[in-house]
């Protein structure tokens, strides 16, 4: 009975979080329009890339930055997410929730699998994309469904950071002001190119930049094939961002909730 | 003379077939205030944006100062002061910056900008204010610095669309005490309102407009004549209301009132009420209270229009007139 | 005369408050053009190395790419701010003055090319300290030019879109046009290395020539009229559409 309404909460407040995205073309334009015209600058732009020596063996550039585009954008989807929880702390709607007999890990999931759902329509636009214009996912549809997974759960973790940058923050518009934030962490990952081949000191960082991780994790089916190394290391910098995420949104939601 | 504002058949549609006003004649003289009444949503401010030139009409025409709203633009802009509704001000500037862009707009020289400025923020007491930013204003100095902007050309026709809308009684009265004295100095008055208490205190005529076309015209004494006869309201002490009943039914029709008062028309003028008391004490009732009721405005729309003001319907319409298509939630960023 | 010169200077002034009196706000816009100029020469620095590439200096050839985006993004912050005008009323009060619409028009256009100044200033210090080339005072002024009369260009097709919308939703619409006009050139590469689709649009596209006539200093050391009278007509033709568009958006505003 209590799991049966918490589910119905879960649902409600999932539903409305999505609404508020797909109701909002500010909000959702720039999660999938600004990645896709980036891609589409990259592989048009830099596409003879490839030809340099050292780049990996690729079919063509674009599978190569499939993968770079997919992660920005779940990091957009994260940035959104905050700045819709911002501006629900802003018109008092978290007070309402708060004070509303429902159970905290009901209002996390809640959102949570809104951003999920986000994740998926991400995947889906892009690998339409990248299928459209020539890309091929060599692992197939195992490999399309294995992407879809790193992505959503790729789009839960940045989610947890644009919660926790909400939370403290508190304000859509400080929010906002991150945005440019999200280049200079993906442009320093190998998103979008190879690290070997990157420019010094962009490819020490990139070594340890948790991004590349997950892009790598979400190329390799794409360009190579499932391995679990590539797997299991997708999965390791996801959880790194997510429980960086999670960690922060906790601690100042409990803040938060102290202060008032 | 000429009139300060004239309108002939004045209509204006929406897409998708709404129609805001729907063919307006209104005449209104030099140095008169003329108070537009009605619920929101009844074409009040799409008619003030036809006027002010901010919409073009789509049927008949208006005249302002003289000068063809479409086709004469620029020269009505010359001649009128506009504060539209909710105050539009820019939280960032200072209200001195206001009046002083204000006066640049309208191409003032400079020192004549900043002398007529500093004028208008003293006399709608925010000299103290003036260097502050509008955003730490409340919500009736906002409404002051506004009325201010609208003076700084001196504008022979002032257009003031629900001025008060939103404000505390005493705010309410400096703004109004404040019209008052430009339509002294011989400023026309064009006003909406929704409160009848505004048009009745300030305006020379009120027009009462209804889902776009115009209920009744008067002046706010005549309109409130024209509907009902003025009502004497009595209290009867204790058992003796069925006897008054039969004495007042003598003078004029008889109905029950709030709070177990009965009431009676007073289709002979104030001037029956002595009659009355002398009937009722010659019958030997006592009376505790007695007051004579004038129909308000307030009357006055129900009468014509056949619903109060408070329409919530009608708002919701008015929201959808002002942006002129479907509105879309917006965030308020600042870039 | 004199009257609407001032007009166009109170209305560019009021545009300045936006990023001067909000604490904070300029900083994302201020900044931006600079985190993209290290992301894309960390990232694709290597480009250098295909054959025929005409620059072996990523840095200088692509700082002049990022200048005109700097220009871009401020231009369409100036379409949304008067979005944000236009929903709030703030507009009306122009409209109802009898001040003429083109200095209206002037007056916002004006605010967004002194704007762009300011992130170009942050770039040319990080790219210089970086190892960009000096391109000598002339290539400096023809740049900084270039830059201010492209935000004026990305202002006017913001103005045209908010009068067209009159919604701050239409943002993503004035930055996506904006970026798409910068970046669908020879942004990354030389003409010749650009692969298909994009070697075609490129080439069509008059923004190519506005980046060409900045890089030429930063790339080639020296101006030349060769490359700067294509980067002003492209300037003045874009100019020339694009105003009118936005002066016939204001004149049917209340239709």
């Amino acid at each position: 009975m209590r799991l049966a309404a918490n589910a119905r909460v879960v649902a409600a407040l999932g539903r409305r979080s999505v609404k508020q995205t797909f109701r909002r073309p500010q909000f959702l334009a720039p999660i999938l329009l600004f990645p896709s015209l980036l891609l589409a600058v990259n592989t048009g732009g830099a596409g003879r890339a490839t030809e340099i020596p050292g780049f990996p063996e690729v079919a063509g550039f674009l599978d190569f930055e499939l993968a770079g585009a997919m992660l920005q954008s779940t990091m957009l989807v994260g940035v959104s997410g905050g700045i819709a929880l911002a501006l629900d702390i802003e018109i008092g709607f978290l007070d309402r929730l708060v004070a509303a007999p429902i159970s905290r890990s009901a209002m996390v999931l809640g959102r949570l699998a809104a951003t999920a759902a986000l994740g998926v329509v991400v995947a889906t636009w892009f690998v339409a994309l990248g299928l459209v214009f020539g890309a091929r996912v060599e692992a197939g549809v195992a490999g399309v469904a294995l992407i879809f997974v790193l992505v959503s759960l790729s789009a839960m973790a940045f989610g947890g950071l644009g919660a926790a940058l909400a939370l403290a923050a508190g304000r859509a518009s400080v929010v906002q002001g991150i945005f440019p934030l999200v280049f200079v962490i993906l442009f320093l990952s190998s998103a979008f190119f190879p690290r070997e081949l990157m420019l010094e000191p962009a490819a020490t960082v990139a070594l340890y930049n948790p991004l590349s991780l997950i892009a790598e994790g979400i190329r390799a089916p794409v360009i190579a094939g499932i391995s679990a190394g590539s797997l299991l290391e997708g999965l390791f910098g996801i959880a790194v961002v997510g429980g960086l995420g999670f960690a922060l949104s906790a601690l100042a939601l409990r803040r938060r909730l102290r202060t008032g | 003379m000429p009139a300060a504002i004239e309108t002939h058949a004045l209509a204006r549609s929406f897409k998708g077939d709404v129609v805001a006003v729907a063919g307006i004649d209104l005449e209104v003289a030099e140095g008169e205030i003329y108070a537009f009444l009605g619920p929101n949503g009844a074409g009040k401010t799409t008619t003030v944006r036809m006027l002010t030139t901010l919409l073009a009409p789509t049927g008949g025409r208006a005249s302002v100062a003289g000068h063809d709203v479409a086709g004469e633009a620029d020269a009505v802009r010359r001649s009128i002061g506009v504060a539209l509704q909710e105050a539009a001000l820019d939280p960032l500037m200072t209200g001195r910056e206001l009046m002083l862009l204000q006066a640049t707009l309208h191409a003032l020289p400079r020192a004549e900008g900043r002398r007529r400025a500093e004028a208008l923020l003293e006399r709608v007491d925010l000299a103290d204010a003036a260097d502050r930013r509008v955003g730490t204003y409340s919500g009736g100095m906002r409404r002051r610095l506004d009325l201010a902007s609208a003076l700084v050309h001196e504008p022979a026709v002032l257009f003031l669309d629900e001025p008060t809308t939103g404000l505390d009684p005493v705010s309410r009265l400096t703004i109004w005490e404040e019209v008052q004295k430009l339509n002294d100095a011989g400023t026309t008055v064009f006003l909406t309102t929704q409160y009848l208490e505004e048009a009745d205190r300030l305006a020379d005529r009120v027009g009462i407009i209804d889902r776009g076309t115009m209920a009744a015209e008067d002046t706010p004494a005549a309109l409130k004549a024209g509907i009902r006869d003025p009502r004497l309201e009595l209290t009867i002490a204790d058992g003796g209301a069925d006897r008054a009943r039969d004495v007042l039914t003598r003078f004029g029709e008889v109905a029950p009132a709030a709070d177990g008062r009965v009431s009676v028309s007073l289709g002979g003028g104030r001037g029956q009420v002595a009659a009355i008391v002398r009937a009722l004490d010659d019958a030997g009732l006592m009376m505790d209270s007695l007051d004579v009721v004038e129909p308000t405005l307030d009357d006055v729309f129900v009468a014509k229009t056949g619903r109060g003001l408070d329409d919530q319907r009608a708002r919701e319409q008015e929201q959808r007139e002002r942006s002129g298509d479907e509105q879309l939630v917006v965030e308020p960023a600042r870039q | 005369m004199s009257g609407r010169i001032a007009t166009v200077r109170a209305l560019a002034f009021r545009g300045l408050n936006e990023v001067v009196r909000v604490p904070g706000a300029a900083i994302p816009s201020l900044l931006a053009p600079t985190i993209f100029l290290l992301g894309f020469v960390s990232m694709f620095g290597n480009l250098t190395e295909l054959p025929g590439f005409t620059s072996d200096d990523f840095v200088s050839f692509v700082l002049p790419v990022m200048m005109l985006q700097g220009a871009g993004f401020t231009g369409a912050a100036t379409g949304v701010n008067l979005a944000r005008d236009i929903e709030q009323g703030w507009f009306d009060r122009l409209l109802a003055s009898p001040a003429p619409r083109p200095v209206l028009l002037a007056g916002m256009i004006a605010s967004a090319s002194v704007r762009a100044l300011l992130p170009t200033s942050v770039l040319l210090v990080v790219a210089f300290a970086i190892g960009a080339d000096y391109p000598g005072v002339v290539g400096l002024l023809v740049a900084l030019v270039f830059v201010a009369a492209f935000a004026a260009l990305a202002a006017a097709w913001g103005i045209v879109l908010a009068l067209r919308f009159k919604t701050q939703s239409a943002a993503p619409l004035m930055q996506a046009g904006t970026f798409m006009a910068v970046m669908f050139t020879t942004s990354y590469a030389p003409l010749e290395l650009l692969t298909g689709w994009l070697r075609a649009v490129a080439t069509v596209n008059p923004v190519t020539r506005v980046i060409e006539a900045v890089r030429q200093g930063f790339v080639a050391g020296e101006v030349s009229w060769a490359l700067t009278w294509p980067g002003l007509v492209a300037v003045a033709g874009l100019g020339a559409v694009l105003v009118a568009l936005a002066l016939r958006g204001m004149a049917r505003s209340g239709r």
